[in-house]
């Protein structure tokens, strides 16, 4: 008896051991094998695993592993409402431990067996509630933005706050959803918001104290040239280009990249003429510094709510028989931008869904905005529409292939003009959306031009993240609540599986004790598909 | 330039500094108060900040103001006025609470002046141009009559906006219409019905009986979904904004 409690000692005490194992942060330098240690998956955010256990060959055995259920309790949220337990984040998967989000709540999971092992739950003071976007973890501890404008700092251990941090002025009705970055000894994080007419800016705390270390604010110094892009110092102070997107990074180069939201007015523009830098751009900066280094706007002057924080893909390629280091964004306004991301320079600029709200591209590869096509009084008909040709959802690169796959939207809605004040402020108008239909598109990055498309059946564009493996795989999930795998090569299907609901996320993948597994989020619910042989 | 960004950024930090004690709710509006406190900013306000709140040349934007987006009930904006040169000393506690009612019921609505009360006025085209694109370019007249599905739709359908959006993006529903799909197994009959649901590997029907039926997709069966709106979804492409406007005004003077 007393070895057999010895041994359920030692069971219990490696189980512990595995929870506790802190991440190396050498992890983050790597191609994402028996890990998934940041959401997306490694720094170039490409959404591909090197992983071949799951494979063209055998997808179709693959089967149900587990469900994990997500129950945030009944709490109230506060400002935005309540919380919905609806998983638009990518989790995390290290040391065989998962960690999930919603806004408010993060939940450590056994990566083997869907055994929830603890749950963080956040007393909020507010903020709109409309999704996170996951987490970052850096050793011991986890990270994680509130609604309610916090950094929140917990054991990976027990979930137990270590510290928290505000990074945002709820007053001024920002709020926290992004998932936070790791580079080297920062912390970085972005903000959202905008109900009112507010800067954005990412800042950068100290991962073990919290302390700020630099915030980079996404306007131009007013004596920078830049500058010149907005009518004064007030329209440009108050120009939003919030943060909430997701980020890349080049060890390499040292920098950091990612894209800026919309413009502030958001759809009344006539108090803020000129281009709006550095909204809806796709910036890089010294991780270390915060400064600037270069930048490219995907939407000058934009006025449909068309935030180009879509993720920026990084990978080498060939341009002109030259390899170059790329970057790569398919952006909610509906154009395909590759750049040198050493230096900001465009080499392609194209559509991937037709769009009707451009007069071709100016000589930095920026699309120049038609002026019909802004919003008007008696309406404006434009596509895409303010849910854009893509959103939030992280598209896919496979290096094998050499394409980059994204859930494209072709959409139409008619943008309205309301505020008739000199200066307007707010939102000052709206689109109202009619029709829509969606396509999972395969691009030349060369070119830019569609190299496979599947039109998804019936109506209406599909929100959910792609993931591409080195198995000859891309996951993508439907409209219909199926999670289904392609040929990446040419769009074919290989397999599928219906949940209960559609996928809400983007699909990871990862391998334990020889055994890979495929993960995706639909609703509530983490679902968990393996080669499972006995 | 650069004093001002410091003076913005200390103001920026100073509201950080101290969010974590602020407090946890957006204040009520009490819109009597916020009435009252119209009358209060009439009186001494706005010959500075101006008839919109938003700022002029003698003062600052008050629907922008940390200040005022932090205050509760008066305590921060009381406190400023007291500190700030040329700002009334002698306005009451109450007239402050009631000011600071006015000015959170105007952030409110800056904040959610996405939406509007008031219908904007779409019909701006030409009813001659109208009825020509509906007889020519459109083919409207294809498959509608003014005289007869469209009769009075100008007086059915209101306010013009509705009408607007109808034209660009009707629906099967509301038109009374239905999708319909036959499909044809390899070695069976066709079945026709109304389109239930449809993804890549189920096709769900209803037949022309009622019964409910479902088909695995696959090479050995044919698909063919009929949608009845598929020509105002090819128009989209073609629509510039003065057709779309002319079309309103046509089918709006239909009365």
């Amino acid at each position: 008896m007393k070895l057999i409690a010895r041994i359920a000692g030692m069971i219990v005490l490696s189980a512990v051991m595995f929870a506790q194992a802190p991440l190396d942060p050498a992890k983050l330098l790597q191609l994402p094998t028996d890990m998934w240690p940041m959401a997306n998956g490694d720094y170039t955010g490409r959404h591909y695993s090197p992983l071949t256990k799951i494979n063209s060959s055998n997808v179709n055995s693959l089967t149900l592993a587990w469900v994990y259920r997500a129950n945030p309790g009944s709490g109230p949220a506060g400002g935005g409402g309540t919380t919905s337990a609806t998983i638009k984040g990518t989790p995390l998967q290290i040391n065989g431990v998962m960690y999930l989000t919603i806004p408010d709540h993060v939940w450590a999971v056994d990566a083997r067996t869907g055994r929830e092992m603890w749950h963080f739950s956040w007393r909020s003071k507010g903020g709109w509630h409309i999704g996170n976007r996951g987490a970052a973890v850096l050793g011991n501890t986890l990270y994680v933005e509130t609604p309610d404008c916090n950094l929140v700092a917990l054991n990976i251990k027990d979930g137990k706050e270590r510290w928290h941090k505000e990074i945002c002025d709820l007053e001024q009705f920002y709020y926290g959803s992004v998932a936070p970055s790791i580079v080297k000894n920062h912390v970085i994080v972005g903000v959202s918001g905008d109900d009112l007419d507010i800067p954005g800016y990412v800042e950068s705390h100290d991962p073990e104290t919290g302390e700020l270390q630099w915030r980079w604010y996404t306007h131009p110094d007013p004596n920078d040239p830049e500058a010149k892009t907005w009518p004064s110092v007030e329209a440009m102070m108050h120009g939003g280009g919030m943060t909430w997107g997701p980020s890349a990074y080049d060890p390499e180069l040292n920098l950091y990249y990612f894209g800026t939201g919309n413009p502030q007015p958001v759809i009344a523009g006539r108090g803020r003429q000129g281009d709006n830098l550095y909204t809806e751009s796709i910036v890089a900066l010294n991780p270390d510094t915060g400064k600037l280094v270069w930048y490219f706007q995907a939407s000058p002057h934009d006025t449909h709510d068309w935030d180009a924080i879509e993720a920026p893909i990084l990978f080498d390629g060939e341009i002109n028989g030259a390899r170059r280091k790329l970057l790569a964004q398919a952006s909610r306004n509906g154009w395909f931008f590759v750049l040198d991301r050493a230096t900001g320079k465009n080499i392609v600029s194209t559509e991937f869904v037709k769009t009707n709200w451009t007069k071709g591209v100016d000589a930095k590869g920026q699309p120049i905005p038609d002026p019909k096509k802004e919003p008007q009084f008696d309406g404006a008909l434009v596509s895409p529409n303010q849910g854009g040709a893509v959103n939030w959802p992280p598209p896919s690169f496979n290096p094998d292939t050499g394409l980059f796959y994204v859930n494209a939207t072709r959409a139409f809605s008619v943008y309205y003009l309301y505020d008739t004040d000199d200066k307007p402020e707010g939102w000052g108008g709206n689109d109202r959306s009619g029709w829509s239909e969606g396509m999972l598109e395969a691009l030349d990055y060369k070119t830019g031009k569609v190299k496979w498309s599947h039109p998804w059946s019936g109506n209406g564009g599909v929100r959910s993240g792609l993931l591409s493996t080195a198995g000859n795989l891309l996951f993508a999930g439907d409209n219909a609540s199926n999670l289904i795998a392609f040929n990446p090569k040419d769009g074919s299907i290989l397999w599928h599986a219906g949940m209960h609901t559609s996928m809400s996320n983007t699909p990871i993948t990862y391998e334990l004790d020889g055994i890979q597994y495929l993960v995706v989020g639909a609703g509530d619910s983490i679902y968990a598909f393996a080669l499972l042989a006995k | 330039m650069r004093h001002l960004i410091a003076i913005a950024l200390l103001t920026t930090a100073a509201a950080i500094a101290a969010g974590q004690a602020g407090p946890t709710e957006r204040q009520k509006i009490d819109n009597a108060a916020a009435t009252r406190g119209r009358a209060v900013y009439a009186q001494y306000c706005i010959n500075c900040h101006g008839s919109n709140i938003k700022g002029g040349d003698n003062g600052p934007d008050l629907i922008r103001s940390v200040v005022v987006l932090r205050d509760r009930l008066g305590n921060d904006i009381g406190a400023a006025m007291k500190k700030l040169d040329g700002h009334p000393r002698d306005l009451t506690p109450e007239q402050i609470v009631d000011l600071s009612h006015f000015l959170h019921q105007r952030i409110e609505a800056t904040s959610s002046n996405r939406n509007t009360n008031q219908p904007p006025n779409v019909v701006t085209g030409n009813v001659e141009a109208g009825k020509a694109y509906f007889n020519g370019a459109g083919k409207c007249n294809t498959c509608h009559s003014p005289t007869g599905d469209l009769a009075r739709i100008g007086t059915r359908v209101t306010p013009p906006i509705n009408l607007q959006q109808r034209i660009l993006f009707p629906s099967v529903a509301r038109g009374g219409k239905t999708t319909e799909v036959t499909v044809t197994p390899s070695s069976g009959k066709a079945v026709t019905g109304t389109l239930v649901r449809i993804d890549d590997f189920n096709v769900t029907l209803r037949d022309t009986a009622g019964e409910y039926q479902s088909f695995k997709r696959g090479p050995n069966i044919k698909v063919d979904v009929r949608d009845p709106l598929a020509a105002h979804h090819a128009l989209l492409d073609q629509y510039t904004d003065a057709d779309m406007h002319n079309i309103v005004a046509y089918l709006e003077s239909l009365k």
